[in-house]
């Protein structure tokens, strides 16, 4: 075996060393913004390795090398930290999803596709991130699950604008849909298969695009790829 | 449930047992339908039942557990309830859509099991959530087997579809338990049916076999 954990361990004095070296000017705002930003990854890595309940605030104080007054400036205590992770994390994927489907240029089939895509990425890109939100938010406290719920709203709302509307399919087709997807992220974050997440995309698309596919309002996928070629 | 008579009563000691059970088990849901799980107490489901505390302590050995085999109880009633409705079709769209209307039916006259099935379930956490995923699982091959390839051109579904299609069920009928529209989910047969069948058979056919049946 090679030696990872020594590695491992003086990579961390490493970078023990240059933090606690000479500081450079930074302004105020982004240190405080960064020490945020550690004290809320800290959360999220510790409830997904524990759980949300049994993660205390001195294992986050410790785990992000911050005070803990530090903690107690910036956040009310471990709920609103879990909330602003929670809430940062969804903004940026949501952000991701948005860029992609604005920079799409064909129609509702493409856009649902880079959607999909941009949303899978961000689960593969932030698999501790997204354990948190889609796992941990669920059962962690009553406002985190209201968090999750918010979330959940909004997914169906920005499927629904997107989706074409047409009265042979139900109406809510857009929550079921979102509610599949859902499904078999989280199966797969469970499965501690988020790094792959973006493997799921031709399965999930054809399962979006699916119910629409002799409606004559989508193109079977196969055949969407060789006209795009 | 109404307890059994107090007293002399010829029952036997298994039955008493089993009713006390089954009492507990009722309780349980009802208590989460309309309080926080940290506010029901086993004070609180002993109350509902009518049990003792201490004849409580003999059923489980403490609340959660109490709660995991509620919760698979509840799991299995809505499973048989559904089984033996497609039991009674023969052909494929006959036997899905009658497994869903039994199913949508049995939710909405057993509002606090659905609750404890389909929100409650989502909210204990990571653990009972598997329970949850696997509880879905198992309706899975009532979906599946006997299913057309799939519609048109393409002749075959997604890798995963079903489980995304019994997924996507289960968290629609939840956000209506949620929203406290439980006993209006039957009226949702048409629309759960089509979001169902669709990826087999196609939309047009889907909604012919629903605005047929």
């Amino acid at each position: 075996m090679p030696p990872r954990g020594k590695a491992a361990s003086s990579a961390q004095a490493a970078a023990g060393q240059a933090s606690s070296g000479r500081r450079p000017a930074l302004p105020r705002e982004f240190i405080a913004a960064h020490k945020q930003r550690r004290i809320t990854d800290a959360l999220a890595e510790l409830s997904a390795e524990q759980g949300y309940e049994a993660t205390k605030i001195s294992d986050i104080v410790r785990r992000a090398g911050v005070a803990r007054k530090t903690l107690y400036d910036n956040f009310e205590g471990k709920e609103e930290v879990f909330l602003a992770a929670f809430d940062a994390a969804f903004d940026e994927a949501m952000e991701r999803i948005e860029t992609a489907c604005t920079e799409a240029e064909g129609g509702w089939q493409e856009k649902i596709e880079v959607g999909l895509e941009a949303f899978l990425g961000y689960v593969a890109d932030e698999p501790i991130l997204a354990h948190m939100c889609m796992i941990e938010a669920l059962s962690a406290t009553p406002a985190t699950t209201e968090r999750y719920e918010d979330a959940v709203e909004k997914f169906v709302r920005m499927t629904g604008d997107t989706l074409p509307e047409d009265a042979r399919l139900p109406d809510t087709l857009d929550e079921t849909l979102v509610g599949g997807v859902a499904w078999i992220v989280y199966q797969a974050i469970r499965r501690e298969d988020a790094e792959r997440a973006v493997d799921l995309l031709p399965q999930l698309t054809e399962f979006m695009i699916g119910p629409f596919l002799d409606t004559g309002l989508a193109v079977p996928p196969a055949q969407a790829a060789d006209e795009n070629s | 449930m109404r307890p059994l008579p107090r007293g002399r009563h010829g029952l036997s000691r298994e039955f008493v047992a089993q009713d006390q059970r089954e009492r507990l088990l009722a309780a349980i849901a009802s208590s989460l339908d309309e309080h926080s799980y940290d506010g029901t107490t086993v004070s609180l489901i002993g109350g509902r039942a009518r049990v003792s505390k201490s004849d409580f302590y003999r059923h489980f050995a403490s609340k959660d557990d109490c709660f995991l085999t509620a919760y698979d109880d509840a799991a299995e009633r809505l499973r048989r309830e559904v089984r033996a409705a497609c039991a009674e079709h023969e052909q494929w769209p006959d036997r899905v859509c009658a497994g869903l209307a039994a199913g949508l039916a049995w939710l909405a006259a057993e509002p606090a099991r659905a609750n404890l099935l389909l929100v409650e379930g989502l909210r204990a956490g990571p653990q009972v959530y598997d329970r949850f995923l696997a509880m879905t699982d198992r309706f899975v091959p009532l979906l599946r087997d006997g299913a057309p390839a799939g519609p048109g051109s393409s002749g075959r579904l997604p890798q995963g579809a079903d489980e995304a299609i019994v997924g996507g069920i289960a968290s629609l009928l939840g956000r209506r338990v949620l929203a406290g529209e439980t006993e209006d989910l039957v009226r949702m047969f048409p629309e759960v049916a089509e979001f169902a069948l669709t990826p087999y058979l196609g939309a047009a056919e889907a909604r012919r076999i629903i605005s047929s049946g």
